[in-house]
């Protein structure tokens, strides 16, 4: 209960990073997807339902302020969550690269439904331009800060896990 | 009891679960937005705040960052710009006397003023959006100070957009630079129609469409563009920006060309919102 507390918390702070710190970081107008990180990184630590969780709020706050169809991106995120916890203890922990392979798929393939909904049925067909101008940068942007933010939130992740109920953790288990 | 609740919560089910409310969700969307309001009221409460106090932290280490990087480029500028100071005091004492004249002018002829001075309300923009895909932002002030959807939003003597949505203490606003943003404009001394369209493939290069000229006209490079008399949303006689390139499309009937906004649409920090929408001004 208290590890998925701290992720609403982690969850809400990296949108409001996002949305007021996008625009100091951006390089030639692209920021990197933070929110995307997370159902990523907790899917990949604590399994499937985890994930979700966590793909699921950060979601429905990225669609909340801006998006027009709400619920998309919880959607889209949500699968990256599930698909995340696929993994879930059947690599070391410190095995990044799984994690990274997923996050890769997961945002290139938001980023793809991102232009099919917003801009292909709008009569923006010129796919090969958004793909190398807004996809694209946005995948390694998101890569990068993804492997500087992968340890730290990992340690946090086992510091919140060690106080965590031990009932959670068998609860967990059936789930693989 | 405890196993059906536990089979219950196998990440299968749970997954199938969330898609059909993620699909409901998106479903409803189309039609309203609200289901979502509330939620949306609830949530900036919490998140505005945060996101008001985080902006300032940034908006202070950038200043402090640039201070230091433009105090040589600003001691140089500062003596151009004395120069231009000078001429300008002079151009602007000219100008007011034109001015009186107008007024003079329009109280001979029994004239009111076209535009009268709209009621404007001040905002600070406090974030951008979550995606790469639009350049919307939030601004602080919301329903609460009086403002709803549709009021104009000029910055720096140009029009910005206009706002889409409107929650408790914040609102949004779509620029005129968005992708399927249409604004209805017009040459500013002949009155000639155009569309102003926003192109996010030409984010690069600072510009926007300008669009649906009749043929025949000449338009020279600077020309101002301004709101139209006929747009529904818009305010008559708004700056958007200056003509850049119109030549004749290719089917002889219209030209096109594009449009250099007025607004630094990377450097917004406050921007004013007329509280005088166009739809009233039209009834009373």
């Amino acid at each position: 209960m208290k590890r998925k507390l701290a992720e609403l918390v982690l969850v809400l702070f990296f949108y409001v990073l996002q949305v007021s710190m996008g625009r100091a970081v951006c390089i030639g107008g692209i920021m990197p997807n933070l929110l995307v990180i997370l159902p990523v990184v907790f899917g990949f630590l604590n399994g499937k339902n985890e994930g979700m969780f966590a793909g699921f709020f950060a979601g429905i706050l990225y669609d909340l302020f801006f998006s027009g169809l709400f619920g998309f991106s919880a959607l889209v995120f949500v699968y990256i969550g599930y698909f995340a916890g696929v993994f879930y203890q059947k690599y070391e922990q410190n095995e990044m690269l799984v994690p990274l392979a997923v996050l890769v798929a997961g945002s290139f393939s938001f980023g793809f439904l991102s232009y099919v909904g917003n801009f292909l049925l709008h009569n923006r067909l010129n796919a090969m331009y958004f793909i190398s101008r807004f996809i694209l940068p946005e995948v390694i942007y998101t890569t990068i800060v993804f492997v500087a933010l992968y340890k730290p939130l990992a340690y946090l992740n086992t510091k919140l896990y060690s106080k965590d109920k031990r009932r959670m953790h068998n609860f967990d288990e059936r789930n693989i | 009891m405890k196993n059906k609740l536990s089979a219950l919560m196998n990440s299968k089910y749970i997954l199938i679960a969330v898609t059909v409310l993620c699909a409901a969700f998106i479903g409803t969307s189309f039609f309203t937005d609200r289901l979502v309001a509330p939620l949306r009221d609830a949530v900036s409460t919490v998140v505005m705040p945060l996101q008001k106090g985080m902006n300032y932290i940034g908006l202070w280490v950038a200043g402090k960052y640039d201070t230091l990087q433009e105090l040589n480029s600003v001691l140089e500028e500062n003596k151009k710009l004395q120069g231009q100071v000078d001429s300008l005091v002079e151009e602007n004492n000219q100008l007011k006397q034109e001015s009186y004249e107008l007024d003079r002018l329009r109280q001979l002829y029994e004239l009111d003023e076209k535009y009268p001075g709209y009621e404007k309300v001040a905002a600070r923009v406090i974030g951008t959006t979550s995606t790469n895909w639009y350049s919307t932002f939030t601004v602080d002030k919301g329903s609460r100070d009086g403002i709803e959807k549709d009021m104009n939003v000029i910055a720096g003597g140009g029009l910005v957009g206009i706002i889409t949505d409107v929650g408790l203490n914040y609102s949004i606003v779509k620029t005129i630079i968005e992708d399927n943003s249409y604004v209805s404009a017009m040459l500013i001394d002949t009155g000639d129609i155009c569309t102003v369209e926003g192109d996010i493939e030409l984010m690069d290069s600072g510009l926007i469409h300008l669009r649906y000229f009749k043929s025949g006209l000449e338009i020279r490079n600077g020309d101002k563009i301004v709101t139209s008399n006929i747009s529904d949303k818009y305010l008559q006689g708004i700056l958007i920006g200056y003509a850049k390139d119109v030549a004749t499309d290719p089917n002889n009937l219209t030209q096109s060309g594009y449009l250099l906004p007025a607004v630094d649409f990377a450097h917004i920090q406050e921007v004013l919102i007329i509280k005088q929408k166009k739809e009233k001004l039209e009834e009373g």
